[in-house]
């Protein structure tokens, strides 16, 4: 078991957890996580993510975009259903090209 | 009664769904909350928004929802309607993926950046689409809609 040397404070919960990794070296999260530094190429970092098949892993930004795309879409309820009718009707009389 | 695994996106604590077809025949369902009246989505078949809909299922999001048949995956994407001034939108890159033989759910996100989470269905007056080009609904996946909905 590898001893993770840890910089200034260790706190956790809610407060970024600081670490500083070599190439090949890792990171254990709980009981199911493991983050290993697999490769670095300029300022590109290569990480693997060991999780336990009920994970899903994502890049930040995706589930970001993914997470403020669906808050936009629950807003859609205020649309009256008969403005999704004429959606609909909309779509479907289009004339076929 | 659709049962989230995960949860939506943003909405993790909302577990419990239905599926609401306002008007029989039409692709455009709601997804409402079983407990939270004011929480519902617009949800509609990708298949119909876009004829070559072809996303890479995993077979991580297969097992998370006890997939046993194809016939049984049902994908429903989030429709967002902007009323003033009109656009509607599907997120393609992360649909609702459902087994209708138990009622397991996920919203997947497929691998980035394939497919945009704000595919363009309708903006304004003009039947136009993401590429410019008129789109065309096919009748054949209206129907196909309806049968899986009727299942589940």
């Amino acid at each position: 078991m590898r001893i993770v040397q840890l910089e200034s404070d260790t706190q956790i919960g809610g407060v970024m957890l600081i670490l500083t990794r070599k190439l090949g070296e890792s990171i254990v999260i709980g009981d199911d996580i493991k983050i290993t530094i697999l490769g670095i190429k300029g300022k590109q970092i290569r990480i693997g993510v060991e999780a336990s098949t009920g994970m899903t892993v994502h890049r930040e930004e995706v589930y970001r975009l993914i997470q403020e795309q669906n808050q936009q879409a629950a807003k859609s309820v205020e649309v009256p259903g008969e403005q999704l009718s004429a959606i609909w009707d909309k779509l479907r009389n289009r004339p076929l090209p | 009664m659709i049962l989230m695994q995960r949860g939506i996106l943003g909405f993790e604590g909302y577990k419990r769904f239905v599926l609401l077809m306002p008007s029989a025949g039409e692709p455009l369902l709601w997804l409402q909350a079983v407990d939270e009246p004011g929480l519902a989505f617009v949800v509609a078949n990708p298949a119909v928004i876009k004829g070559d809909y072809n996303p890479a299922i995993t077979a991580h999001d297969i097992e998370s929802l006890d997939i046993q048949r194809g016939e049984d995956i049902v994908l429903l994407s989030i429709v967002t309607v902007q009323p003033q001034p009109l656009r509607v939108t599907a997120n393609l890159l992360a649909p609702i993926l459902i087994n209708a033989a138990n009622r397991k759910a996920n919203q997947i996100v497929l691998e980035y950046p394939a497919y945009p989470v704000q595919y363009l269905v309708l903006e304004d007056d003009a039947m136009r689409g993401r590429d410019g080009t008129q789109q065309q609904i096919d009748r054949g996946q209206i129907d196909k809609l309806s049968v899986a909905m009727a299942a589940l």
